[in-house]
């Protein structure tokens, strides 16, 4: 039932957006206004944001989806900043640190003078309680380990605003980690939670020591973010200190697609979450703004499951890549929003190299590695190899922006080439099942939001997301021990120059494996009134509602 | 008294019924929740620590423990926790029966009050000239689909003439389009069969001897054949439930309302095996309120069956 809903709502949309036009057309002409000429901030107002999903919980570690992430990215201080636009980390909670040379000891100095919203203080023991429960978890209690922080040991309160981590081996990723969403910093009391404690119902007693507090809440429909007013800690990097210039944010939860746009433009709301691609050019045409913040991780990209039988010859794999028109895909199915994939890295990321060259467009090409590697075309136009047919699966990525429609513009390019590409298109349980079976899904469609070279691990390194199924789940074996020593070298090494030069090997080794297409640099489109100012993102794209006031 | 009794038992085994298929239903589904959360590479845990969680929710428990554990719970209305959430069904449940009850509810009287409207008006031969074209309404309301509906309301009355706000309405402001959008295709099949009931029930022959004895036709609607007309269209409303229920996933989601429709439609999508569980012995609870409170208004309605539901109790 629910897998019909998009194609319900596609159609629906369509026919609302023919009405929408004439609205569109009635609106002042003119390009997004800008920041410059709405004056000084004012404070006060409150901002009615409307998000695509509802939110799941507010476990910082788990709380990677979206819709979580605008919540706990407003209502959670970390101990580091990371800057949105250098990805440099800079002080926050913590005014200043310390690493050992092999990366296995961070301490931090923490800043005099934070609470949280129930009164309580923000020092080192709560801090090191935090790190402890992040970097071990309580299986216990649901509560699971936070992807981005690796071999965790124990913390030490050396004193009262001093805390000491230490880890079993280099943990170069911490640092970073620290500054993400998925590190947000809890009070004593919450630190207690059970994972059902963190579920939405009971938000409003999560407490943290962000701007914004949580404090009202009907189960998956709204959520209000009422402002600090003495919260006087942001990052001094900063461009505004002191409390948030809003009063409140009013979260409200429109899954609809038009209606979440119509909304917008008819004045509604002031701030919605998910412009698809193609809504863009009318949000844009009655004078609103689109923003549309890099992810800044691993691409939007295809995944070549090599220990398939048919993935297992290199020439296959080679002959996929340069038989998918990318280009086509981005100026059909997005815009200059998401820009085409030069690497399995966005150029955002750290440690990006420029591997284009490998994911060239050669169709000739494709068909002769294809009758080289003896896949002859058979009657049907599908081609042939001992009485078997060049079919492969690839699974429709439901949380990543129009994956079915590129996907279906993919398998006709690849039908030309004697490529018969079937897509996915199931219930989520299905689709949890075969995604972690090579003989279901050959090709995974995904990609993955972190500033830090991390990110290329997070996805393909076995113990992780495995996009490759590298180790096959039933036999528990490893196909291509290379990538791993490969992957496992960027998280483990202490030196940083070193740990880019390890990333770019990742990067080269899988573009000359031919083991991935990397699609597009997948943006998180956002688009606001007029009169909303100061908007901006955190490293991966998730709002800060902190520096947001509105005009006039 | 009697009678209730009997029903009461009856209601308790559909209710059982209905939880074990549902259980067994559930259980056989590819997948579940907790690997669409925990699985999911986004989370990108490790296998070991996948296994750890999932020992913690209890899935290797076989499955008559888990049937027993879980009738038990729901037997003491203790309805488990939302797997994708963790939220506890019977507080989701409770913060969305009432705005679905609400909604529902003032659909369903819409409903009957333009079915009816549509029916006597096109029975009244004052009306003639229009009979046709109101004949008419009920299969073209029947075929609208409910979502084009509600995104039409939404774009022209909302967003283009601004009448009512579709994003944080008031309280009454917000059912008025998600009621219409309910009501209109809710009232059609009532409507149909109103007016085919009229039609029978004017060509029996006592409401010839009643227009023999000089009755008015509109003394003749209203007195002898709307009181006959009406039992049928009283069976088909304790039907329409169903359509009811269909309906709020659609109009929940369009209009982003609270309520059973939205948690539905997401613990479809994320295969939320406990909330489901709830849902479909909740909506087999309302269909057997509905039909019993449909079956006691019978006799009320028409003497006859008052003396028949009598010997079925004796009997």
């Amino acid at each position: 039932m629910s897998r019909s809903f998009p194609h319900r709502s596609a159609a629906a949309a369509t026919a609302a957006l023919a009405l929408l036009a004439l609205t569109a057309c009635a609106a002042p002409a003119g390009g997004p206004s800008t920041n410059a000429a709405a004056g000084d901030p004012v404070e006060g107002g409150t901002l009615v944001y409307l998000e695509h999903q509802p939110h799941t919980t507010l476990y910082p570690p788990s709380a990677g989806f979206y819709p979580n992430g605008g919540i706990v990215n407003n209502v959670f201080d970390r101990l580091v900043w990371q800057d949105p636009e250098t990805l440099e980390l800079k002080p926050w909670i913590a005014t200043d640190w310390e690493v050992n040379a092999d990366a296995t000891e961070y301490t931090f100095n923490l800043r005099d003078g934070v609470t949280f919203s129930d009164g309580s203080d923000l020092n080192a023991e709560v801090v090191a309680k935090n790190f402890d429960l992040y970097g071990l978890g309580d299986a216990e209690r649901g509560l699971t380990v936070s992807e981005a922080i690796n071999n965790y040991e124990r913390s030490e309160v050396v004193d009262d605003d001093t805390v000491t981590f230490h880890f079993s081996a280099p943990a170069p990723g911490f640092l970073q980690a620290t500054s993400t969403n998925n590190s947000g910093l809890l009070s004593e009391s919450t630190l207690d939670f059970t994972l059902e404690q963190f579920a939405p119902g009971n938000s409003a007693e999560v407490i943290g020591s962000g701007p914004f507090t949580i404090t009202a809440e009907e189960i998956g429909a709204t959520l209000t973010l009422t402002a600090r007013d003495d919260y006087d800690w942001a990052p001094p990097d900063r461009a505004h200190q002191g409390r948030a210039y809003l009063d409140a944010v009013q979260i409200n939860v429109t899954p609809e697609d038009s209606v979440r746009i119509g909304a917008l433009l008819s004045g509604q709301a002031d701030y919605v979450r998910y412009v698809e691609a193609q809504d863009e050019a009318q949000v844009e045409g009655a004078g609103f703004t689109i923003y549309a913040p890099q992810t800044n991780g691993v691409n939007n990209a295809l995944s070549l499951r090599f220990r398939d039988g048919i993935l297992a010859d290199i020439r296959v794999r080679q002959a996929l890549t340069a038989g998918v028109d990318r280009q086509e895909v981005v100026d059909t199915i997005y815009s200059e929003k998401y820009p085409l994939a030069t690497s399995v890295l966005s150029q955002g990321a750290l440690g990006y190299v420029d591997t284009a060259e490998a994911f060239a467009y050669d169709p000739d090409k494709a068909e002769q590695l294809l009758d080289e590697a003896g896949w002859t075309v058979g009657s049907d136009g599908i081609r042939e190899k001992d009485g078997e047919q060049l079919t492969l699966v690839v699974n429709e990525a439901g949380p990543q922006p129009r994956s079915f429609e590129a996907l279906t513009l993919i398998s006709q390019q690849l039908k030309k080439l004697g490529v018969d590409l079937q897509i996915l298109k199931a219930d989520a349980g299905t689709a949890a099942e075969a995604i972690r079976d090579a003989d279901q899904v050959q090709i995974n469609h995904s990609m993955v939001a972190r500033a830090d070279l991390d990110v290329i691990k997070s996805q393909f390194f076995s113990q992780n997301r495995n996009a490759l199924l590298n180790l096959d789940y039933d036999d528990q074996s490893i196909g291509d021990p290379k990538l791993e020593e490969l992957l496992q070298a960027v998280a483990s090494e202490p030196d940083a120059d070193a740990r880019i030069a390890d990333s770019q090997a990742v990067q080269q080794y899988l573009a000359e494996q031919a083991y991935v297409i990397p699609l597009f640099e997948e943006p998180q489109v956002y688009g606001t009134a007029t009169n909303v100012q100061g908007v901006t993102f955190e490293s991966v794209a998730r709002p800060s509602f902190y520096e947001v006031w509105l005009s006039d | 008294m009697r009678y209730l009794v009997r029903r009461a038992g009856q209601a308790v085994v559909v209710l059982l019924v209905a939880f074990t298929g549902a259980f067994l239903l559930l259980q056989a589904l590819p997948g579940d929740a907790l690997m669409i959360k925990y699985e999911n590479p986004e989370l990108g845990l490790s296998p070991q620590q996948i296994a750890d969680v999932r020992e913690r929710f209890g899935v290797d428990t076989p499955l008559y423990a888990q049937y027993v554990h879980t009738l038990l719970g729901f037997v003491a209305g203790d309805f488990g926790y939302s797997l994708q959430t963790g939220t506890p069904v019977r507080q989701l449940l409770g913060e969305a029966v009432p705005h679905t009850l609400i909604l529902g509810g003032i659909a369903l009287v819409v409903a009957v009050l333009i079915a009816a409207g549509i029916a006597f008006l096109s029975s009244v031969p004052r009306f003639g000239w229009i009979r046709d074209a109101l004949r008419s309404l009920p299969p073209l309301m029947v075929s609208i689909p409910t979502f084009w509906f509600g995104i039409m309301l939404v774009q022209v009355v909302s967003f283009q003439l601004g009448w009512v706000s579709v994003i944080a309405p008031g309280p009454i402001e917000g059912l008025i389009l998600p009621v219409i959008t309910l009501a209109v295709p809710l009232s059609a099949p009532l409507a149909q069969i109103l007016v085919r009931s009229i039609d029978d029930v004017a060509a029996q022959p006592f409401v010839t001897v009643v227009r023999a004895r000089g009755a008015s036709p509109s003394w003749i609607l209203r007195r002898n054949v709307a009181k006959n007309a009406i039992l049928p269209t009283l069976t088909m409303a304790g039907l329409l439930l169903g359509d009811l229920i269909g309906g709020a996933v659609l109009t929940e989601t369009v209009f982003a309302r609270p309520g059973i429709g939205r948690i539905t439609e997401q613990s479809v999508t994320n295969q939320d095996t406990p909330v489901l569980l709830a849902i479909v012995v909740l909506a087999a609870a309302a269909f057997v309120v509905v039909n019993l409170i449909v079956d006691l208004l019978y006799p009320l309605l028409d003497p006859r069956l008052a003396s028949r539901v009598k010997e079925g109790a004796t009997a």
